[in-house]
Formats: structure tokens, C-alpha cells, sequence
């Protein structure tokens, strides 16, 4: 009896990291690490304003992978969110187009401007409840249905925009959001909604329940069921908070670009999930942190800016992409692997 | 789910309807889409005139411009029917389109451009599966690399400035290039598509009478009893992704035949249209079920629907329309599947 008590307090040790610290930190350095061996190559690398610029250039994608990343843990896919970015923003700019413009594409509904953005937001968010309903209700598996909806929702999009964009017979206040600066600094609005989603989304993950559920279904959906938890609205509330993420991110870019156009967007889920991925988030389930994720938005953007900055030609962004991508899961199952011998 | 088949036998038999719609549904939808969109433009044409959808040039066309999905669709299906995933097939098909285009272009004969592609287009395929078998990556991440990494490779063989491998200067593409894609050599169809009938046969064999359509199903419906019973499952899962390549390099071929040029971009989105296809044939996304036939089946419909559409709403239309069809055939998927459970 002894015996096994000592091996449970072994088990529940503080002392040592758990797993998922450990590959958090080790993005972290090679995160670095490539950020210091590009200031080598690349000149003028190294500087403060360019490391600003690698995090503020990308805070679309980090955004989105707030959301991509909870469902990721939870041991489900949500490729819709580039589509949502589409609509959403399509949305709110023909919601805002005031009416009788001398053409289709110049005439919305000409609703206030915060109504037009809570209106598309909805839009958003019936997507998010689309993907919901089609995984939690349906149990179809989420890739099916995320790629569905993504198309279902670009698809929309370029309906309301024909296929091209609306710019035109806007309020005057609509470019005040993205274009917005915090507090005469230079960083813009869309950067804080991306660090305050970061914060909120780390408490979430680290301290509360809801976060520490969605490690629980992504581990084991049976077993998590089967011990009284809601999995169905749990997955729910998570479509929910991607899909409104998108939302956001979405109406934020038409503000910034003044325009609602039916491409944006486009291939973003992708770079979501990549940058997941990188930040060692289990494809699995059950395992990884946000944290890991902006660090996965680090690496990709200090390769694709160090291609930038090495003047290759831009074809190498893929290539690079690719092995980055391949080195970085390598690297994760070979540490965890070697760790737990 | 657990209790009707250990207490009761006879409910896990479907009965005799239900057994039909499932072998045959997919027939009665290609049969509804033609019918609705022959029918759609009838007050405006006759039926077989020209400008309606029975139009003899129309449904030559349609099937010319669907010989890259129909060949892709099959071993899509098989490696998909084993459970695995191949996200890289677009990427394989504009590298196959450049390599394709770049021999053909240099004086390469037809039967030594085509069979190097193809090579190509297997080891690219061979490659994905030793990132998944032999590293051990999931499907989904190995071939979301490659998807860069091939696209990659596609987009620096093409020099700088242009955009793909055309006609320019004194390089001209031979005549038999085109030819292949859009000359009809039989019932007025050009030999792309009658190599994806030609494929889709062999696999359809390969899936029926063979151990590797055996082997693929058992892997896929369960991979732990498959490698239990002696299945070299890495070994099936290899030579499945190989096969995918292949097929790949295929409509690579035939989409840069019928455009005439080495487009790095023209398999872009392809993964998409051939899990559609797939899945609108009945194929279950978890493994263990599906016929290359019925995908074949489905492909046809994709197309006739994307194309035909095009004469009734606006082109921008399209991506609502196919991802909705998406959604619906998931779902419909999902309550036929059901329905055999329950009944």
C-alpha cells in the first residue's frame, strides 16, 4: 500500500515541468533562437521596431488562433474561421453602405454604424453555430464540416459583393476602428484587441475551470462525458468564441481597408492552424497552450520575413514554410519522446 | 449503438429499401441534377439545341473539363477508404503541370513526357507516405507540409516574371500537348478523359479483387485488428499515397493539356473538390467504407453541377453553392449511415 502512495506523490510531483511547459518553452527558444540566427543573416534585423513588426503585423492570424487553438485542445478542427474574416467584414460594410447607391455594389442597407457592426458580427456567429451544430448534433467530423461552412461563408460573402468588393457610399467613421491609435503611440487597436485576447485567453487556459475542461475533452471525450461533463455545449460555446473571433478580426480589417472584399482572408485558416501546430498544440487533442501558439506565429513570421529580408524570391516562402513546419513537429515528438524514456 | 448489436442480430441486417438507397442514391442524384438542369432552360431552348444543357458539344465539354477530377477521384477514395488523408493533391498536380509542360516544351516526346510525370507524380505521392509512415506525422499536418512544399518547388521551376510554362519566343508546345486534353479520339472525348475511365476501371478491379482493396478497407475500419492480423498496414498506407500521387500527376497532365500551359497554380483547391467528391460518393471520412465507383459517380455530379450552374446564376455564386452541397452531403451521409444502424 505504501508502495503505491509513494508512486502517486512521484506522480503529482511539482517539481518537475509537465510536459506541456517544457515544449512551450522549447518553441519559445527556437522561436528565438531563428529570430537571432536571422539578425545574423539578414541586416538590419535586429532591431526593436522590426520585432514590434514581426507581432503586429500578424495579429490577424494570432487572433484567430486564439479560437483555432481552444478547439485544436478540445480535439476538434475549425477551418472556417478565414471565411468568417471574409464575411464578417463584407457584411458590416454592406450593412453600413447607406441607400440608393448609383449601383448594386454602392448601395447597402444603411444601417447605424453600430448596428451594422452587431449585425455582422451575428452573421458571424450563425456561422460558428452552423459548425456547432454540424459537429456537436450531427457528429460529422469537424474537418468536413469547418471546410463546408468556410466555403458556405466566403461563399456569401462574394454573393453580397458579386465576386469583387464593396467600397463605396460609407459612413464617415467607418475607417475609425482599424485605423484607430492607442493613446498617440503607433500601435493601432486591432494589436490591443490581439494582446487582450491573448491575456484573457491565457487566464482562461491557466485558472479556469472552462479552460481546464477544454484540456479534459480533448484528452478523452468518453471519459470526460462520462464524468458529468457537457462536452456538446462545451464544443458549442468554443464554435461560438471562433467564429466571433473571426467575426471581430474580420469587421476590424474592413475598417482598416475601408472595404468589404470577398477574398480576404483567404488561406488565413491555414496560417491558424500552421501556427498551432508550431506552437506544439496536439492535433490529437488534449494538449498544448496559446502561449505555444504566438510563439508559432513568431517562428513562422521571423522565416517568411528573413526570406523577405535575404531578397529570395517569394516562391522560397512556401518551401521554407514547409520546413519549418516539418523540423518543428519532428522536433516536439522527438523531445517529448526522449523526455519520457 | 452498443446494445442493438450484441442483444439483437436482426436489427444490424438494413432492410431491403433501405440497402437500395444506399447502394444506388447516388444515381438518383446525377440523374436529378442532369434532369433539373436540362430542364431548368427549357423555356428559353429545346432540349438537345444548342445553349441547353443535353447539348451534344456541352456534355462533351463537361467531361473534358472534368477529366482531372475524375481521374483524381478514385485513388482519392482508396486512400481515404484506409482512413488517411492526402491535402497535397493540388500541389502535386501544378508540380506534375510544370514538370509536364517543361518536358513537352524541350522536345520530349509524348509517351516519355507522360510516363515522367507520372514517375514524378508517385514518388511525390511516396514521399507523403513516408512522412506519415515512416515519421510518424498525422496525415493532416504531413501533407498540409508538402501542400507548401510542392507549391513551392512548382513555383521556382517557373522563372521569374512569367507565371507559367507557355508557348514564348522559339519554345513552342507542341501540338500533341493540347491535343491530349481537348481533341476528341472516341465518342468525340479526348484521350484525358478516357485514361480517367481507364484508371477509375483498374481501380475499381484493384478494390474488388485484390488484396490491397481488401487490405485498404480492413486498415481503415480498424487499423489495430488489421496490423494484429498480419497486415502490413505502413506498407498498404505507402503504396496507397504512391498511387494518389500518381493519379494527381494525371490530372495534372490533363488540366495542363486542356490549358495548354504549366500552371504551378492549377491544382490550387483540387484537395477541396476531391474531398467533396468523395464524400458526395458515400465514402465514410473515419475509413472502412467507400467505392471508387461511386466516387466516380460523384465526381460527375460536382462537375455537372459547378458548370451547369453557370448557365442559370452567376459564376460568384459557386463557392456558396459547392460548400453548401458539402454541408448537405455530409449530413445526408451522416443520417443514411444512421439509418442502416437503426433500422
Amino acid at each position: 500500500m505504501s508502495v503505491s502512495i509513494k508512486a502517486d506523490t512521484a506522480l503529482i510531483d511539482n517539481r518537475r515541468m509537465s510536459d506541456q511547459m517544457y515544449i512551450t518553452l522549447l518553441v519559445a527558444s527556437v522561436a528565438i533562437g531563428l529570430f537571432l540566427i536571422a539578425s545574423m543573416l539578414v541586416p538590419n534585423f535586429f532591431q526593436l521596431q522590426n520585432m514590434l513588426n514581426l507581432v503586429t503585423n500578424n495579429w490577424a492570424v494570432i487572433s484567430l488562433g486564439v479560437g483555432v487553438s481552444f478547439l485544436l485542445v478540445s480535439g476538434n478542427f475549425d477551418l472556417s474561421v478565414g471565411g468568417i474574416v471574409a464575411l464578417s467584414g463584407v457584411l458590416s460594410v454592406w450593412f453600413a453602405q447607406s441607400i440608393g447607391g448609383a449601383n448594386a455594389l454602392s448601395s447597402g442597407l444603411g444601417l447605424p454604424y453600430w448596428l451594422a457592426l452587431l449585425a455582422a458580427l451575428a452573421g458571424a456567429l450563425a456561422i460558428g453555430g452552423l459548425n456547432a451544430l454540424f459537429v456537436v448534433k450531427f457528429r460529422i467530423p469537424s474537418i468536413i464540416v469547418t471546410l463546408g461552412t468556410m466555403m458556405v461563408a466566403r461563399g456569401i460573402a462574394q454573393v453580397i459583393t458579386q465576386g469583387s468588393q464593396r467600397n463605396t457610399n460609407l459612413p464617415d467613421d467607418f475607417g475609425l476602428l482599424g485605423s484607430l491609435k492607442v493613446f498617440g503611440t503607433s500601435i493601432q487597436l486591432p494589436v490591443v484587441f490581439m494582446a487582450a485576447l491573448l491575456l484573457v485567453a491565457i487566464f482562461i487556459e491557466r485558472k479556469m475551470l472552462f479552460g481546464r475542461l477544454t484540456y479534459w475533452i480533448g484528452a478523452n471525450p468518453t471519459a470526460a462525458r462520462l464524468s458529468g461533463i457537457d462536452n456538446a455545449r462545451h464544443i458549442t460555446y468554443l464554435y461560438l468564441f471562433s467564429s466571433a473571433i473571426a467575426g471581430v478580426v474580420g469587421i476590424l480589417l474592413s475598417s482598416e481597408f475601408q472595404s468589404g472584399y470577398s477574398n480576404r482572408g483567404m488561406l488565413m485558416e491555414f496560417d491558424a492552424l500552421v501556427i498551432a501546430l508550431l506552437g506544439g498544440i496536439a492535433i490529437a487533442g488534449g494538449f498544448g497552450s496559446v502561449i505555444g501558439m504566438f510563439f508559432g506565429a513568431i517562428i513562422l513570421a521571423v522565416v517568411t520575413s528573413a526570406a523577405t529580408g535575404l531578397t529570395l524570391s517569394p516562391d522560397w516562402q512556401f518551401i521554407l514554410k514547409a520546413v519549418a513546419v516539418f523540423l518543428a513537429i519532428m522536433a516536439q515528438t522527438w523531445a517529448l519522446t526522449r523526455r519520457n524514456q | 449503438m452498443f446494445k442493438s448489436t450484441t442483444y439483437n442480430f436482426s436489427r444490424t441486417v438494413p432492410g431491403q429499401a433501405a440497402l437500395f438507397l444506399r447502394n444506388y442514391y447516388i444515381y438518383f442524384v446525377l440523374i436529378a441534377v442532369i434532369a433539373f438542369l436540362s430542364l431548368a432552360n427549357l423555356d428559353r431552348f429545346e432540349l438537345f439545341e444548342r445553349g441547353n444543357f443535353l447539348y451534344e458539344k456541352n456534355i462533351i465539354n463537361i467531361l473534358r473539363v472534368s477529366a482531372p477530377i475524375l481521374v483524381l477521384a478514385g485513388a482519392f477514395t482508396l486512400l481515404m477508404v484506409s482512413g488517411y488523408i492526402d491535402l497535397s493533391v493540388g500541389s502535386t498536380m501544378g508540380l506534375s503541370a510544370v514538370i509536364y509542360a517543361m518536358l513537352a516544351i524541350n522536345g520530349v516526346s509524348f509517351w516519355a513526357a507522360f510516363s515522367i510525370t507520372a514517375v514524378c507524380g508517385a514518388l511525390l505521392g511516396a514521399f507523403n507516405g513516408l512522412l506519415v509512415v515512416r515519421f510518424k506525422i498525422t496525415p493532416v499536418i504531413a501533407t498540409l507540409i508538402t501542400l507548401s512544399l510542392f507549391k513551392g518547388i512548382a513555383l521556382l521551376l517557373v522563372q521569374d516574371g512569367v507565371s507559367a510554362i507557355k508557348s514564348m519566343g522559339d519554345l513552342r508546345m507542341p501540338q500533341w500537348f493540347n491535343d491530349y486534353g481537348r481533341e476528341g479520339v472516341l465518342m468525340g472525348l479526348p484521350m484525358a478523359f478516357w485514361v480517367a475511365v481507364g484508371v477509375t476501371v483498374v481501380l475499381i478491379v484493384l478494390q474488388n479483387r485484390s488484396l490491397l482493396g481488401k487490405y485498404a478497407a480492413a486498415t481503415g475500419g480498424n487499423p489495430t485488428a488489421a496490423k494484429l492480423s498480419g497486415i502490413n498496414t505502413s506498407m498498404i498506407v505507402f503504396v496507397l499515397y504512391a498511387i494518389v500521387g500518381m493519379s494527381a500527376a494525371l490530372a495534372g497532365i490533363a488540366r495542363a493539356s486542356f490549358m495548354s500551359l504549366g500552371d504551378p497554380l492549377s491544382g490550387d483547391g483540387m484537395e477541396l473538390t476531391a474531398i467533396l467528391v468523395v464524400l458526395i460518393g458515400g465514402t465514410a471520412f473515419s475509413g472502412g467504407e467507400g467505392k471508387v465507383l461511386r466516387s466516380f459517380i460523384g465526381a460527375l455530379i460536382i462537375m455537372t453541377l459547378t458548370l451547369g450552374m453557370l448557365t442559370l446564376v452567376p459564376a460568384y455564386y459557386q463557392t456558396l453553392v459547392i460548400g453548401a452541397v458539402l454541408l448537405g452531403a455530409a449530413a445526408s451521409n451522416h443520417f443514411i449511415s444512421r439509418k442502416d444502424h437503426a433500422s
